[in-house]
């Protein structure tokens, strides 16, 4: 049995496992499992990138949607969270939001398909990546640094909004 | 500077780990306990003069005891010496006020019993002590044949006794038989008992002024048979 | 003695491969030994780490501490670890149970996972990734929703109080840790932690990085819920924060967890500021032993020293002082470097 196969073995396996649990996160009847399904998603997308040997990237996914981005979500459920939790998360029986959904689903699958389909993916053969936060690194601060920079005023900006309306802005 | 308090406190820490630790290792090593420290109470029978400074002072009736007269004197012999350990406070005012130091705190401090019975002690003069008096006993028996006025006179008392305890089982007073039963309950449940039946009463009555312990005997009976008989039809109904 | 575990692992794996394997199998075998082999010095250590814990805080104290099995108490846990594997099981009606039971699994999952990176000694790593320092800080950060899972599930106040508690320290403390230790990164160049310890073949950057390792101290010690951050499991008001309703085995899971952060966070300060496995005379693997167990004598001095620090002043602490200092730190190290290469070092 070759490292090929194996390979290949392991990415069936992670898939499978996002998959399963994007499908927990969706179907399951409790908000808070929901959310902690998304976290077990998060993981899965994280080692399908170690699969692909973009371990940093894999590692990003991991601190910043699994370990925050998924805690601030949790937080909100609970927060605004009453009555039963087995019962948070119940299905709306009405038809027009099920098309409306099916519509959403279906214009983000041909966006996304259409995207990978035009986009020319030139395969990298037996040459991995060494050092890729330093290359991530010099790009950022090197050809996108104004957008780098732009994200993080954005993301300041945000953050001193929020911040503004928790404490209320008529507080000196 | 900032953290200097920190600092100091690490030091103290770092300096209570060297020193020597202060942990008794306790039942291989017994406490060293100051020269006052007042353990059990204990008592020496050979000293007492039955004077009741002790009972006198108690603030909680821990002491009782027993006397006899002794034949052929005025002075009394004593038959048992009780400390129900209990109802101790440990406060001191019996070790001051006996005057021959026949009470006295030791320093044992493991009190604590299987049973609650046990924590009572009842001590008894020495065996040589008491076979002396039965000697002189003996001796005074002719002695006592002589003299018929000392024992009409106990006649007298005896009977005045008997009245009163008689009345005071009548009137339904419990107290007086706290001290043959081991419990207050049991006090309330021979009253009863006795109240029921008249001939029970005298019989009662009698023994209490004249053998406390063949009363005890007794009403631990009484009191034994009235439990089973109300425990027993219960249990027949399951 | 410097190689003997490479040696063992190399022979295994020419042993298994002479048996007529496939040297890929008996790598991915090697692998898992190394992992048992992990979980296996995990074990030991929490065992004479609780052992360790007790008898610090007793001299603390002046008390003699565990002493009654074996010599100086040192059986004391295994008899605890017996009473606790035969303790019942409890999981409350009310709580969720599928959250309830999963979350010390998590736990301790997260918790060995840390060891993937640690160089135990010379290329002694399970896995040498090159950005293992970065590895280090996201599995970390995982380690706060575990926490949360178990107050969520236990359905009860103290237990999601003392998560809630322990979610906010954690995220607040995650930013200084990983600021303090990006000045380390800038000077040795790399994240991956064997490069680090080679950088420090002439200098430790304890005497480079002193702000930044006081930073990783203060802040690993909130990262780990250690006294004197231990608000989330303040026992006096919360009975255990979200262990509370746990018993038995997951309860030991939980503790056994606690213990393993505490020991891979501080080999992480031997390997980033203490040099590693670098010393002289004695083996690497030694070494490493050696500094992890020094600072975890440091971590519980301060523990039983320490009173508790509020949870409003533990938070403006995070937010108003250590996080201004990384950054001042990260920004003075910066400056340094760029003064050093233009003095033409």
């Amino acid at each position: 049995m070759s490292a090929m196969i194996i390979n290949d073995l392991v990415f069936v396996a992670v898939a499978g496992f996002t998959l399963l649990s994007a499908l927990g996160m969706v179907l399951s009847r409790n908000l808070v499992h929901s959310a902690l399904a998304l976290i077990l998603t998060f993981l899965g997308v994280a080692a399908l990138f170690f699969n692909l040997g973009a371990v940093f990237l894999g590692l990003v996914q991991i601190l910043v949607y699994a370990g925050a981005i998924a805690v601030l979500i949790i937080f909100a459920i609970m927060l605004v969270m009453h009555g039963d939790p087995a019962q948070t998360n119940r299905f709306n029986p009405s038809l027009g939001t099920h098309l409306a959904g099916a519509y959403v689903a279906a214009l983000l699958t041909m966006a996304l398909s259409l995207s990978i389909w035009f986009s020319e993916l030139p395969q990298v053969k037996g040459k991995t990546v060494e050092d890729a936060a330093g290359m991530l690194a010099q790009l950022f601060m090197g050809n996108y640094v104004i957008a780098f920079e732009a994200a993080a005023v954005l993301l300041l900006v945000a953050v001193v909004g929020a911040i503004i309306l928790a404490r209320g802005a008529n507080q000196s | 500077m900032i953290g200097k308090g920190l600092l100091k406190g690490l030091g103290i820490t770092f300096k209570h780990g060297w020193e020597k630790n202060i942990t008794i290792q306790y039942p291989e090593v017994m406490p060293n306990l100051q020269e006052r420290y007042r353990g059990s109470l204990e008592f020496d029978p050979q000293n007492c003069i039955i004077c009741g400074m002790c009972t006198k002072v108690c603030p909680n009736n821990v002491l009782s005891f027993e006397s006899a007269p002794m034949p052929g004197s005025k002075k009394k012999q004593l038959v048992s010496y009780t400390i129900d350990l209990q109802y101790c406070m440990f406060c001191n005012l019996c070790v001051e006020a006996c005057p021959t130091h026949t009470l006295y705190f030791t320093h044992n401090f493991e009190l604590s019993t299987a049973r609650r019975g046990e924590i009572k002690r009842v001590y008894s003069p020495p065996a040589e002590a008491q076979l002396l008096t039965g000697e002189s006993q003996a001796e005074l028996i002719p002695a006592e044949a002589l003299e018929p006025q000392p024992d009409a006179e106990a006649e007298a008392k005896r009977l005045k006794q008997l009245q009163a305890i008689k009345g005071a089982i009548a009137r339904g007073n419990s107290k007086v038989l706290d001290k043959f039963v081991d419990f207050e309950e049991d006090a309330s449940l021979l009253m009863t008992i006795l109240q029921a039946d008249q001939k029970k009463q005298d019989k009662m009555a009698e023994l209490m002024v004249d053998d406390k312990n063949k009363a005890r005997k007794v009403a631990a009976a009484f009191v034994a048979k009235e439990k089973r008989d109300k425990t027993g039809p219960e249990e027949g109904k399951h | 003695m410097e190689t003997i575990f490479i040696d063992i692992a190399e022979f295994l794996t020419s042993w298994m491969v002479g048996l007529g394997l496939a040297p890929l199998w008996a790598d991915l075998i090697i692998t898992i030994l190394q992992w048992a082999v992990i979980v296996l010095i995990i074990t030991v250590n929490t065992i004479v780490l609780v052992w360790m814990e007790r008898k610090v805080s007793g001299f603390i104290q002046e008390r003699i501490g565990p002493n009654r099995l074996g010599p100086f108490g040192a059986f004391q846990t295994i008899a605890d670890t017996l009473k606790l594997l035969t303790k019942e099981d409890i999981v409350p009606a009310r709580a969720d149970k599928l959250i309830f039971k999963t979350a010390p699994m998590f736990f301790i999952i997260v918790s060995v996972m840390l060891y993937a990176v640690l160089p135990l000694g010379n290329n002694m790593a399970v896995v040498n990734l090159n950005v293992g320092l970065f590895y280090f800080i996201s599995l970390g950060s995982l380690s706060t929703i575990c926490l949360l899972m178990a107050g969520w599930g236990s359905n009860n106040k103290w237990s999601l109080v003392g998560a809630m508690r322990s979610v906010a320290q954690m995220i607040s403390y995650e930013i200084p840790l990983a600021f303090s230790l990006l000045g380390v990164v800038m000077i040795a160049g790399s994240l991956n932690l064997s490069d680090i310890v080679t950088a420090q073949n002439r200098l430790w950057f304890i005497i480079l990085q002193p702000v930044a390792f006081i930073v990783y101290f203060i802040a690993a010690t909130a990262e780990l819920n250690r006294g004197p951050f231990d608000m989330p499991e303040a026992e006096q008001e919360l009975t255990a924060g979200a262990y509370t309703e746990y018993t038995g085995m997951r309860w030991a899971l939980f503790f056994l967890a606690e213990y393993t952060n505490l020991v891979a966070v501080s080999a992480l300060a031997a390997t980033l500021f203490f040099g590693g496995g670098q010393g002289p005379l004695l083996p690497s693997w030694l070494w490493i032993i050696i500094k992890t167990y020094l600072i975890m004598l440091v971590f519980m001095w301060m523990k039983w020293t320490f009173p508790r620090i509020r949870m409003d002043h533990l938070l403006s602490f995070s937010w108003k002082v250590l996080i201004p200092v990384s950054l001042a730190n990260i920004l003075v190290t910066g400056a340094g470097l760029e003064l050093f290469r233009w003095m033409g070092w």
